[in-house]
């Protein structure tokens, strides 16, 4: 089975500080990849580097089978971003929004729109600005979903919402995720949100991807009586989590 | 039905939407011919991934409770009760088993034993 998204040898500086160092990682159709890591390990770094935003100092992100940074429009609106902040132009509502949305992406569905927004009660006259965090974070997963995306990446979409919020929002997101023969990648450093969400796990420490591994293998089903939170909390403990806590 | 896992427990989440599942056909909160969500909405209600929902669903249906029906959702097949509380006597008869040979060996009279056994099955009169 063919990667959706491959990355090799990927390094990235800015300036003299270096972010990312030869990262290499394959996303696999029909799976979501949780990348685990601390703020500041690189992981929005390397989110932009997959969308093509940002040209990197060595290696190449392909999707599906093409350079991202040579795609041309019909592939690369195959791909969508959450982003942790809402980053719409202040002024639009979610309805604006949309409409602009639907210009740039040719399979954009305004049924999908319609029905995202009605279960999660988006308030589409309001102004981004003056929307909550988890109004904009809905908001945000609707324009995400609503292309029919091959690849889907999420920034901590669910930090700092409140829980039952956060529980819908990871609800339509689990239900919604684009797996028929896509891929997700979803950042985060929420243990509780991995376990839930994750294929496989990756781990990005210092800039490098330190850990690569299949949630089946780290779950014992009960035999060893390890749970998958303990699993991936010996895997990884962020300090920023420690300091929430 | 509240289907939401819990990653902090023992069992994956995916055994745990199966010992739910199991659990309801065997009581009879879910009988022959009622369907269970889509995977799709499975993963939203037990808040997992869907290849964990299809995990489950695969596992439910090689025990011969659940079915597929081509493009119409999964249902609690007509042997599924019978397959559900059998699967659910020989656990609790395990636990049971054991839990009364941890007694014996612990020191307690198998008089007292007994009368606990009575007692329960009186509660549940």
């Amino acid at each position: 089975m063919s990667s959706v998204m491959s990355v090799s040898g990927l390094s990235m500086a800015f300036g003299k500080q270096k972010v990312l160092e030869d990262v290499n990682l394959d996303l696999a159709p029909d799976r979501v990849h949780v990348l685990l890591g601390s703020n500041g390990a690189g992981k929005s770094t390397l989110l932009r580097c997959m969308l093509g935003l940002l040209k990197p100092q060595a290696g190449s992100v392909d999707f599906l089978g093409v350079d991202v940074r040579k795609s041309k429009a019909p592939l690369r609106e195959l791909i969508t971003y959450v982003p942790d902040e809402a980053d719409a132009c202040d002024w639009m509502t979610a309805t604006d929004l949309f409409y602009f949305l639907s210009k740039q992406y040719r399979r954009w569905s305004p049924e999908k729109v319609k029905e995202l927004c009605e279960r999660t009660q988006v308030p589409l006259k309001t102004s981004i600005k003056s929307m909550s965090r988890g109004e904009a974070a809905k908001t945000m997963l609707v324009a995400a979903l609503a292309p029919q995306p091959k690849l889907l990446l999420l920034d901590e979409p669910f930090a700092r919402l409140d829980p039952p919020t956060r529980e819908l929002v990871l609800g339509v997101f689990l239900e919604e995720a684009p797996l028929d023969g896509g891929a997700v990648l979803l950042a985060t450093h929420d243990l509780e949100v991995a376990a839930r969400a994750a294929d496989r796990v990756l781990l990005l420490e210092g800039g490098r991807i330190t850990t690569q591994v299949d949630v089946e293998e780290l779950q014992s089903d009960g035999d060893t009586g390890q749970r998958l939170t303990a699993r991936l909390r010996e895997l990884y403990t962020p300090a920023e989590v420690e300091q929430a806590r | 039905m509240d289907w939401k896992t819990d990653p902090n427990l023992e069992a994956s989440p995916s055994r745990q939407i199966v010992e739910r599942a199991l659990d309801a056909i065997a009581c009879g909160d879910l009988v022959s011919g009622d369907s269970l969500p889509s995977v799709r909405k499975m993963a939203s209600e037990a808040l997992v991934n869907h290849n964990t929902a299809a995990r489950a669903y695969r596992e439910l249906e090689g025990l011969g409770v659940v079915r597929p029906e081509n493009g119409k959702g999964v249902f609690v097949t007509r042997s599924g009760k019978k397959i559900a509380r059998k699967r659910r006597q020989d656990e609790t008869l395990l636990v049971l088993q054991r839990a009364i040979d941890g007694a014996l060996r612990a020191g307690h009279a198998p008089e007292s034993i007994q009368a606990l056994f009575n007692k329960g099955k009186r509660r549940d009169a």
